[in-house]
């Protein structure tokens, strides 16, 4: 007799990039994931252990704890990495916390929590890139629109330094471009789309302009497309394009500018400001919004419990006299002598010197992921977590603020990252 | 716990009580006739015992609202729930809650300690054009906004634009003026027992209005800007309608010197977060004019301090000497009593929520109850002082502030929402198509919130 087994069709959301498509549809058979639909490459690393963008590329999936014994990681009981864990951030003077992007909102929390409690600094893995957007809000205001307007209103696009296709997919489809909205029933033909980009990308194949730019041109860009607005002095542009994007973007009757981390890695403060200060000065006649494209999946719950809580959507750093200090620069690490990673892979986006002047100092380093990447391999301890959103049920922010619960779907004897922030706490 | 509160002058107006020095009974979260043995006895001589107070528009978790936090001017939500527990509150309504922002409005909610929650659905037309335009598909609406309302689980249904209008001119045909949406709306109200709170605006005010009852006037204060548009105001809370002051907030906004702080919830105009500072006088003018039950007390804006913004706008109402002497000659020359402060913060926000058991003392109620520290003796003019915090602080029976402390900072919560058993009908899947959130994480789930409780 031919054995029966149960397959199982499931709705998930998934938790590739800060877009949370929700409309993914999973096949399951006895406690395994078979078939995932509607994914885009990118977010099939977070079902499958496959390298991003490569699904042929295996990824190494972490299910025991390990500790670093004479340079050598070995498994050990969870319970002994949880006791090594604690002692090495409960022991030290300025412990860090750092990451949280790519965890749930649960965790965040937890995590605040524990930076309270051993007065640690919690520092954003995307803080370069996150920091210069909200200085910006500061200086000129707002206009915020969730995702669903954009999708349903917006006639103009234009991307800055951000190139959804490798960041966040199907943003391009299901928000931003080819989304047909409620007013924009024929997606891309109802919309004109335009990129500002160091590069000639494949967003050159739908943007009806793609003006390509030099390292350090931005700012003198900006400054060109305000001369070129109404009202503007209309000085002859030092950067070719600015004429262009003027009119592109005065044609608009609701507008956004979706940046990416391209526009902060040069001036970031200087340029998000005159980002903020076009979408203000556009936003006087017409309705604009800068928006900023995350491709972590919960760094918009981050920001949004950092503001909550503090009032800030800054590194909270409780390790001074007479309370919490919050900053918006970015951490300089030779203050820290014990560092958590989690929701981040801290060694990858680390320059090497700073990588190796970690390393030198021997600052212990204890790494909460469910996959091994470089941060897991400089590791003094390793905590294997379940996957938020698959085997284990959370809380996310879409990238416009709005709240999704992730199912658990998969059993596992792992355990979620807020059961072991949770944990340490106790163990403290 | 069993408890007997002795000595205090009892203030509500549901049972006519107007400072009657009377003993109150609680047996465990309900008031009660009278008790035999209470397990502890709390002296009120010298203090008012009223029920605690509602915020019937207290705009604290809004979608956008934690932008605000920018620029310092707004407490985070656990001190939020401080303030209301201190200023005497035990329940706050949220006022724009969407379909999409549910989940969001309804997680900040449950972020905030101590006191319960609810909020309004706003309602989008631009989801029921056609239907409002051809009037013969009203079942379908009714049904669907029963539907919407418990899937999003929020308390009732506001409008904060009364008429159907698009941005883009092709879809000029789908329009629909005020007029007509009242229309549409007094019927859904008469045929299916549908309740509507409509942001006030001159406009509204000058359409007539066949179904009162069917109608609360919101932010009223803000409308009435001459004279013309205060007799009019007047004349529809003489109908029947019951409205809120919105007062403008008297403590300074946040420092954002007029820098635009604008939430697009997808309507034809954005939410404003920082509206230019507005004239607190109309709305103080319209409270005194109505002699009648039907105004309720609230802000117009964000609620960033209710310990601060509203004792001073209470001490206005109570005593003309307080108030600001800008064209304080043109006000009415009324002062408001105790009695109607009572009525205007408790017992008609619980009336017009629906919250059968609170704003009253009378058996039955859940023992939700502020004790004042103010004597007999104390002046009008300087019951703010007194108004701003309370002494004692019971919800459903459990002390939680004593003595001006907080005593019991983990008092259990809930947020309340209207349970409709409604079906779902076509109408809602065309509402849910051009989403790109599937229905299925458009309503809240339990985890979104806490402790959860469906009204019926
Ligand atoms: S765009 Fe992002 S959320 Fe959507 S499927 Fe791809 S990785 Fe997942």
């Amino acid at each position: 007799m031919q054995e029966t087994v149960q397959v199982e069709q499931q709705s998930l959301i998934c938790t590739g990039c800060g877009c949370l498509c929700d409309d993914l549809d999973v096949t399951l058979a006895q406690g395994q994931l078979q078939e995932v639909a509607n994914v885009c490459l990118w977010g099939l690393s977070r079902f499958f252990p496959t390298k991003r963008l490569h699904p042929k590329k295996e990824r190494h999936r972490l299910l025991e704890p390990l500790s670093r014994l004479n340079g050598r990681l070995q498994e050990v009981p969870y319970t002994t990495a949880l006791e090594q864990a604690a002692q090495i951030l409960g022991q030290a003077r300025r412990p860090l916390i750092y990451g949280l992007t790519n965890t749930g909102s649960w965790a965040q929390e937890a995590a605040l929590q524990l930076a309270r409690k051993i007065k640690a600094r919690l520092e954003p893995a995307d803080l370069a890139f996150k920091a210069p957007y909200y200085h910006s809000l500061r200086k000129h205001g707002l206009y915020w629109a969730p995702l669903e307007v954009i999708r349903d209103e917006a006639d103009t696009v234009l991307f800055w330094g951000a190139n959804p296709l490798h960041t966040c997919p199907r943003h391009l489809v299901r928000y931003s471009v080819f989304a047909r909205g409620r007013y924009t029933e024929r997606g891309v033909e109802d919309r004109q789309v335009a990129a500002v980009d160091l590069y000639q990308t494949e967003m050159a194949k739908f943007c009806q302009l793609l003006v390509q730019i030099e390292p350090g041109q931005e700012l003198s860009l900006l400054q060109g497309i305000g001369a070129h607005l109404p009202g503007g002095s209309g000085v002859k542009p030092a950067v070719k394009g600015a004429r262009k994007l003027a009119k592109f973007l005065s044609q608009a009757e609701f507008g956004v500018i979706f940046f990416g981390r391209g526009a902060t890695y040069n001036q970031g403060l200087a340029v998000l400001d005159a980002l903020g200060g076009l979408a203000a000065r556009l936003g006087e006649k017409q309705t604009w919004a800068l928006f900023p494209l995350s491709g972590d999946f919960n760094s918009q719950g981050l920001y949004h419990l950092l503001l909550n809580e503090l009032g800030a959507p800054e590194a909270p750093d409780f390790g001074h006299e007479g309370g919490v200090l919050t900053s918006s620069t970015p951490v300089d690490f030779h203050e820290f002598d014990a560092i958590l990673v989690l929701g981040a892979d801290l060694f990858w986006f680390l320059p090497e010197d700073q990588a190796l002047a970690l390393q030198k100092r021997q600052v212990p380093v204890v790494s909460m992921s469910p996959f091994a990447n470089r941060t897991t391999s400089c590791a003094q301890v390793v905590l294997p977590t379940a996957l938020a959103g698959l085997e284990a049920a959370e809380v996310a922010y879409r990238m416009d603020g709005l709240p999704l619960v992730l199912k658990k779907l998969l059993p596992t004897a792992l355990p979620a990252d807020r059961d072991i922030l949770l944990d340490l706490i106790q163990a403290m | 716990m069993n408890i007997k509160i002795t000595g205090g002058r009892l203030y509500d107006p549901a049972q006519g009580l107007d400072g009657v020095q009377q003993d109150l009974f609680i047996k465990g979260d309900r008031i009660v006739s009278s008790l035999q043995k209470p397990d502890r006895v709390i002296s009120a001589a010298g203090r008012v015992v009223v029920p605690g107070g509602i915020d019937l528009r207290g705009q604290v978790a809004t979608y956008g609202l934690n932008f605000l936090r920018l620029w310092n001017g707004f407490p985070s939500l656990e001190d939020l729930g401080r303030l209301y527990a201190a200023a005497g509150y035990t329940h706050v309504h949220e006022p724009f809650l969407t379909l999409y922002t549910a989940g969001y409005v309804h997680r900040q909610l449950a972020a905030i300690p101590l006191v319960d929650t609810s909020a309004s659905l706003v309602l989008n037309l631009r989801d029921l054009d056609n239907y409002l335009k051809s009037l013969d598909q009203l079942e379908e609406v009714a049904q669907t906004l029963k539907s919407l309302q418990e899937k999003t689980r929020s308390l009732d249904f506001r409008l904060l634009e009364p008429f159907v209008r698009y941005r883009q001119s092709f879809y000029s045909h789908r329009t629909l003026d005020t007029a007509k949406t009242l229309e549409a709306l007094t019927r859904l109200a008469r045929e299916f027992d549908l309740r509507f709170t409509l942001e006030a605006s001159p406009e509204v005010l000058e359409l007539p209005c066949p179904e009162p009852r069917a109608f609360h006037l919101a932010v009223l204060g803000r409308a009435v800007t001459d004279d013309r548009l205060l007799e009019l105001a007047l004349a529809r809370l003489a109908e029947g309608v019951s409205a809120d002051l919105g007062f403008e907030s008297p403590i300074a906004a946040t420092p954002l010197d007029g820098k635009p702080v604008k939430i697009d919830l997808g309507g034809y105009y954005p939410l404003d977060l920082n509206p230019a500072a507005g004239d607190l006088l109309p709305a103080l003018r319209l409270a005194l004019a109505h002699q009648g039950p039907g105004l309720a007390f609230s802000l117009g804006g964000p609620v960033r301090n209710p310990l601060k913004e509203f004792p001073p706008l209470f001490s206005w109402l109570c005593d003309r000497r307080a108030r600001p002497l800008v064209d304080a000659q043109a006000l009415p020359d009324r002062e408001f009593s105790l009695m109607d402060w009572v009525w205007a913060t408790r017992t008609l926000p619980a009336k017009i929520l629906g919250l059968g058991d609170r704003g009253h003392l009378a058996p039955g109620a859940r023992a939700d109850v502020a004790l004042f520290e103010l004597p007999p003796e104390i002046p009008p003019a300087s019951w703010a002082k007194y108004f701003g915090q309370c002494h004692t602080l019971l919800k459903a029976g459990e002390t939680v502030i004593e003595n001006y402390e907080l005593v019991a900072p983990k008092t259990p919560k809930a947020t309340y929402y209207r349970r409709r058993g409604a079906k779902e009908g076509p109408l809602l899947s065309e509402i849910c198509q051009y989403r790109s959130i599937r229905p299925e994480n458009l309503w809240v789930p339990e985890e979104l919130g806490r402790a959860w409780v469906g009204l019926d």
